[in-house]
């Protein structure tokens, strides 16, 4: 592992992190970057490809996550990989992401440079647009950083505050924040051969404080698993057909959270296919069971069925309950069952491009109680 | 009186199950269990499927929401499966399956998996008392009242 350090100039982290990007771009070592960069309105902050350093005015910290990265890349890559060294700016759930659609083969690493950012959390799109605090929400998360406080924290999506893991893993090159005095810089680590052979080439300071960045990193994956702990804990509740069909009572079968969903993939989705078209008598026939019938029908059973489809490679990003137009708070369930099925199968969504998907393979002398009662 | 009238009323009470039987060895099973004459109860309604790997837990869940008392999927003994492999997928499946059930605490002992194989009349017609007497006793799913699903 290569430990370096950009210096932060002028107390603007930003502005630095954009130099060294930019640097990183017209070194020639990547062809183009894809990275967080606002809208001329400074109202959000989307995924930018950008391959004239000259036109880079991104915005690493911007604690926002309009649509998945990953998806973004899957889109780039799944026809056919970039020819050069592509960089991409990305945080830890996304990172995860895109490891298993790489296994769901709808995505390839091939010359992609996972740049990874240390990621406390993100708000949600109308809070960041939005800002109700008298500076950008960037500034207040840089300010709220440097003091160590938890002020962020109530404008944090709920996916954000129980984050699986805020530090990226996977990634070629990262740039830190946990452990660093970032009034003065900002750790730049390379943890792949590729990211070492980049940053090799980049004049950077090397660090010198390594053990501090070791112990904020290990607290801050403490503290937001204690957190996810209680809320696991606290989300045992919805137990029930009383209390799961309450839960998702709200939910107008729109899909969007499908949609928003890095790991749902599917060129066309079960649930939008002609499986689900049907005569008026079968309707009729339908409501004739229960005596009445709820339209539009089967939200329940689309919300349980792509939790089947998914749940084993769940990251738990949060971007359906973003998406939702309702506002149902989807990661009190998604998470629970997510915790659930991945530990029965021992598996861990995002980890290891090696580690095969549960539902695609096998072992003769496993689950023997199922079908043998 | 009510009580005992509720107590009638549950051993009225006549299970509606689903059945799932791939066609080279359950539904093979339930034939031979026809054709020897064997008794079973009539409570499965079975659908034919050419492999219990070909069985999306959809299916399994709508016949669960749509009020179904209990959902069987009978499959190839493991290592028998037509398809090499549709079984062992079905079982990792059921698991899966079983696992988001008991997470939101809706019933997952109403969903059964079996191998049976094409020689196995009487073990399937055993099976479905097995199952009818399980489901009968658990009592009719309360999905079933549920029509804002």
């Amino acid at each position: 592992m290569t430990h370096k350090v950009i210096k932060v100039k002028d107390n603007d982290v930003v502005g630095s992190a954009n130099d060294f990007l930019s640097h990183l771009l017209s070194s020639g070592k990547i062809q183009a970057l894809l990275v967080p960069q606002n809208t001329p309105s400074k109202k959000v902050a989307f995924p930018v490809l950008i391959s004239d350093p000259k036109k880079l005015h991104a915005d690493i910290v911007a604690p926002i996550l309009p649509v998945s990265t990953a998806a973004i890349v899957s889109k780039m890559t799944k026809v056919q990989p970039p020819s050069k060294p592509l960089g991409v700016v990305m945080r830890s759930c996304q990172i995860r992401a895109l490891i298993e659609l790489v296994k769901l083969n709808q995505a390839s690493l091939m010359n992609i440079v996972i740049i990874g950012v240390d990621c406390p959390g993100t708000f949600p799109i109308n809070t960041y647009t939005e800002f109700p605090e008298k500076k950008t929400p960037t500034q207040f998360l840089l300010e709220v950083w440097t003091k160590k406080s938890d002020e962020a924290e109530k404008y944090f999506r709920s996916a954000c505050q129980v984050c699986k893991d805020p530090v990226p893993t996977n990634a070629d090159i990262v740039l830190g924040f946990y452990g660093a005095d970032i009034e003065k810089e900002i750790f730049v680590e390379a943890h792949s051969e590729v990211g070492k052979n980049i940053l090799q080439e980049l004049s950077l300071e090397d660090e010198k404080e390594g053990k501090n960045r070791e112990k904020a990193v290990k607290e801050i994956r403490n503290e937001k698993n204690k957190k996810r702990t209680v809320f696991l804990k606290e989300k045992e509740g919805i137990k029930g057909i009383d209390k799961v069909s309450e839960f998702f009572d709200k939910c107008v079968n729109c899909h969007n959270c499908r949609q928003a969903c890095p790991i749902c993939y599917c060129k066309e989705c079960l649930f939008d296919s002609s499986v689900f078209d049907a005569e008026a008598y079968k309707f009729l026939r339908r409501a004739e069971i229960k005596g009445l019938f709820k339209m539009p029908n089967d939200a329940l059973l689309f919300q349980l069925g792509r939790m089947n489809h998914m749940i084993l490679s769940c990251v738990e990003c949060g971007l359906c309950e973003q998406a939702c137009p309702n506002t149902i708070p989807l990661m009190e369930v998604f998470i629970p069952a997510a915790e659930n099925a991945q530990k029965e199968f021992d598996y861990h969504p995002g980890k290891d491009t090696s580690e095969k998907i549960p539902m695609i393979v096998y072992r003769e002398d496993e689950f023997l109680e199922v079908g043998e009662k | 009186m009510s009580e005992e009238k509720k107590e009638h009323k549950k051993e009225d009470f006549e299970p509606k199950i689903v059945g799932f039987l791939c066609n080279w060895c359950s539904y093979a099973g339930a034939d031979l269990a026809g054709t020897s004459r064997i008794q079973y109860p009539p409570n499965v309604r079975i659908i034919r499927v050419m492999c219990s790997g070909s069985v999306d837990s959809m299916y399994i869940l709508r016949a669960l929401l749509e009020g179904a008392d209990g959902v069987f999927v009978g499959g190839c003994h493991p290592g028998d499966c037509h398809y090499i492999d549709g079984n062992y997928k079905a079982r990792r499946r059921t698991v899966l399956l079983e696992n988001i059930l008991g997470t939101l605490g809706l019933e997952k002992e109403r969903v059964w998996l079996r191998w049976i194989s094409a020689s196995e009349g009487q073990k399937f017609a055993d099976t479905m008392k097995d199952m009818t007497e399980a489901v009968r006793k658990l009592g009719p799913n309360p999905i079933a009242k549920h029509w804002n699903l």
